[in-house]
């Protein structure tokens, strides 16, 4: 298989080729060179480096080469470290282990039941129909088991896979109630309803994936060698599976689906073939097109902003959704339609704006080559779909595109659509109030500081991984870090959410700072979610943690803006503070403010 | 490419050692890296290379070069007699 053409790789396209041959041709030689070349990129090309733990029943050692090359692609750059053996409660139950003091980003866990259950994976019908059952139980029994007490000693995202099915599984084994395939089932639903509930728990669908695979996907002949049953032929296929699961730990998912709209949401040019001769129906070809737009509204649901981009005349496409029957979309549930004779880059650009979002949130759909060669060389950020003017192709790059992929959907997810509108309309009373200040006064805002709990830590966690625009120093802290700050009580750790008389933003504002002895206070992090700009939010938050530093008896605040390539709306904000220039050069600025000090609040902020 | 330097040359770049140190009596003691873990690279590049597929009892045996020779003229490699 060469590297899904959906999936996001940033590498440049030669060393991109090197990599897909590299990961086909799966050969030790190939995936040493492929490596080599992918290591010779400038750092910034590489991509953020993240350390991943193995726990594993089974021999994966020499597949690991395989499986850093699959997650350089990303771009990523991975380090892993494998545990002896079957020495999985020695290492995630024991905070002093190896692992866990290698201090991990996050850690997998790669089992099978060849080893966590060799009796009943093999001789089965010697133990009795008790014994096998017993067996199983205490299965179930050790996962929890383990699962609890790595909560006790690491908040280190923990990835399960599922045990596939052991190769052999006879009649009798589906019949009997307690064979293998019912310690499988169990052991796996308990898995799922572990992931469920925790949201440091992450599965690894690892039955999933062999069950797709089929039989080649293990070789006997390595698993009885070296106790490594993942085929050679098969490891390809693997790691980038695991690439996958692990890259929206890692990435922020794509925020928006811009979609042409003549062949792709349904058959047909609808300025050519009329209201009445496009394709979009039960039967065939129109259920194609059906099926597209079924996709796209899943999501949607799932907390995708949808924008049409057609080169048409807006009254055309209004007709045609208010006549056409057996549409699941409908006109309202595009966030933004630029049915118009504009370059689909044009559009973008603009829709990006409103939605005060990057570029590279963004994801395009269109059936015709030149659109998504336009769109590539005007915003080369912007990621498009390889699909062709078959609509299966387009039906498919939705299904099987990693770019929107996340692990589970807040109540931000799933009330983004509708956020945004709000935002439109607050955007448009801004447009009529005669004064930027009038306007604010209007909207009747009320904002509330809070430390971070058990509620807001998922969001907090969120902001801090996708934040770029409004935010000061860009520190990606993992949950671990987070809870290192909040366990020291000298730190301040302030949320702010927001509500106005349009509805609730929730928690859209962050300030992390951090104690330096008796009397220095360092702001590590102060962020701001995009959807907040331009209200004085910021002021806000700002004025309540110089407020608290005072009242907590700091003698001196200091901070620093770090520049990235995408926070520079925010360069002077610690100058518009008033906070004093320490030094200052490309990458970096220093500040520093003596406490103690009294910041006023925008007044048509009301603060609870 | 001669089926012979082919062979070596595999040898050489699965282990990561220079071509000339590679002959007929290269082994498990004589080449760093060739363990069980080593073997499951050599084994994978050698099937890729020459086409072919190893038994397990084939490479349990796999003791030399001398041996994965012969293995592999038994599954209808030729090795042409050229000098060294």
């Amino acid at each position: 298989m060469i590297i899904n053409a959906n999936a996001p790789f940033l590498l440049p396209s030669d060393i991109r080729q090197h990599v897909s041959e590299a990961l086909a041709d799966t050969g030790i030689v190939a995936v040493r060179s492929a490596l080599k070349a992918v290591r010779s990129l400038p750092n910034e090309q590489r991509g953020k480096t993240f350390r991943l733990g193995i726990v594993r029943t089974f021999t994966i050692e020499t597949q690991i080469d395989i499986l850093t090359l699959a997650m350089s692609a990303l771009p990523c750059q991975i380090e892993i470290k494998i545990s002896d053996l079957e020495n999985i409660e020695q290492e995630l139950l024991n905070p002093a282990s190896d692992l866990l003091q290698w201090k991990p980003d996050a850690v997998l866990v790669l089992w099978r039941l060849d080893e966590l259950l060799p009796a009943l994976a093999f001789t089965p019908q010697v133990l009795s129909h008790e014994a096998r059952l017993s067996a199983i139980l205490a299965l179930v029994e050790r996962i929890e088991n383990l699962t609890k007490g790595y909560l006790d000693v690491s908040d280190v995202p923990l990835i399960l896979s599922t045990l596939p099915l052991p190769q052999t599984v006879d009649l009798y084994d589906l019949h009997d109630g307690s064979g293998r395939r019912h310690a499988v089932e169990k052991a796996n639903a308990v898995l799922l309803n572990l992931v469920a509930k925790n949201p440091c728990f992450f599965l690894f669908d690892f039955a999933g994936w062999a069950a797709k695979k089929g039989a080649v996907a293990f070789d006997q002949k390595m698993d009885l060698y070296v106790r490594q049953p993942i085929a050679a032929s098969a490891i390809e296929d693997f790691s980038l599976f695991l690439a996958r699961t692990l890259r929206p730990i890692i990435f922020p998912s794509a925020k928006v689906l811009a979609l042409d709209l003549d062949n792709v949401l349904w058959g047909g040019v609808l300025g050519e073939d009329g209201v009445s001769g496009v394709k979009i129906s039960y039967d065939f070809p129109g259920n194609v097109y059906r099926r597209i737009q079924q996709r796209v509204l899943e999501l949607k649901s799932s907390g995708v902003l949808l924008v049409l981009v057609s080169k048409n005349n807006r009254k055309d496409v209004d007709k045609a959704f208010s006549t056409l029957s057996g549409m699941p979309l409908k006109l309202s549930d595009f966030y933004e339609i630029c049915a118009n004779w504009e370059e689909k880059n044009r559009n973008l650009v603009k829709v990006a704006e409103r939605l005060s979002l990057s570029l590279d949130s963004f994801v395009f759909v269109d059936d015709q080559a030149f659109e998504r060669e336009q769109m590539q060389f005007h915003l080369p950020e912007v990621s498009i779909l390889q699909v062709t003017e078959d609509p299966l192709t387009i039906l498919n790059a939705l299904e099987l595109t990693w770019l929107f992929d996340r692990f589970r959907l807040s109540q931000e997810d799933f009330g983004r659509h509708s956020d945004y509108q709000l935002q439109t309309q607050r955007k448009e009373l801004e447009q009529n109030s005669s004064s930027a200040e009038a306007f604010l006064w209007t909207l009747e805002l009320r904002a509330c500081l809070a430390t971070v709990n058990e509620q807001s830590m998922g969001r907090v966690l969120q902001m801090l991984g996708k934040t770029n625009q409004f935010n000061l120093t860009t520190r990606r802290h993992m949950k671990a870090d987070l809870q290192g700050f909040l366990n020291s009580p000298k730190n301040i750790i302030l949320t702010l959410s927001l509500a106005d008389r349009f509805g609730e933003q929730g928690v859209i504002g962050l300030a992390i700072a951090v104690a330096e002895g008796v009397d220095i206070l360092r702001v590590d992090s102060f962020l701001l979610s995009c959807r907040a700009l331009g209200r004085g939010a910021e002021d806000v938050l700002w004025s309540a943690l110089v407020q608290k530093a005072s009242l907590n008896g700091f003698r001196l605040l200091k901070t620093e803006y770090l520049r990235t390539l995408k926070n520079n709306q925010v360069s002077d904000l610690f100058d518009r503070f008033g906070m004093e220039r320490l030094t200052s050069n490309q990458n970096c600025t220093e500040y520093q403010l003596a406490l103690p000090c009294l910041v006023k609040s925008p007044a048509w902020i009301t603060v609870t | 490419m001669s089926n012979k330097n082919k062979l070596f040359e595999t040898i050489a770049s699965v282990f990561n050692t220079d071509l000339d140190s590679i002959s007929e009596v290269s082994s498990p003691d004589t080449v760093t890296g060739w363990d069980s873990m080593g073997m499951v690279h050599l084994v994978v590049e050698l099937e890729k290379v020459f086409n072919v597929q190893f038994d397990i009892m084939e490479i349990a045996d796999f003791h030399s070069v001398e041996i994965i020779k012969t293995v592999l003229t038994e599954k209808g490699v030729i090795f042409d007699q050229m000098p060294s």
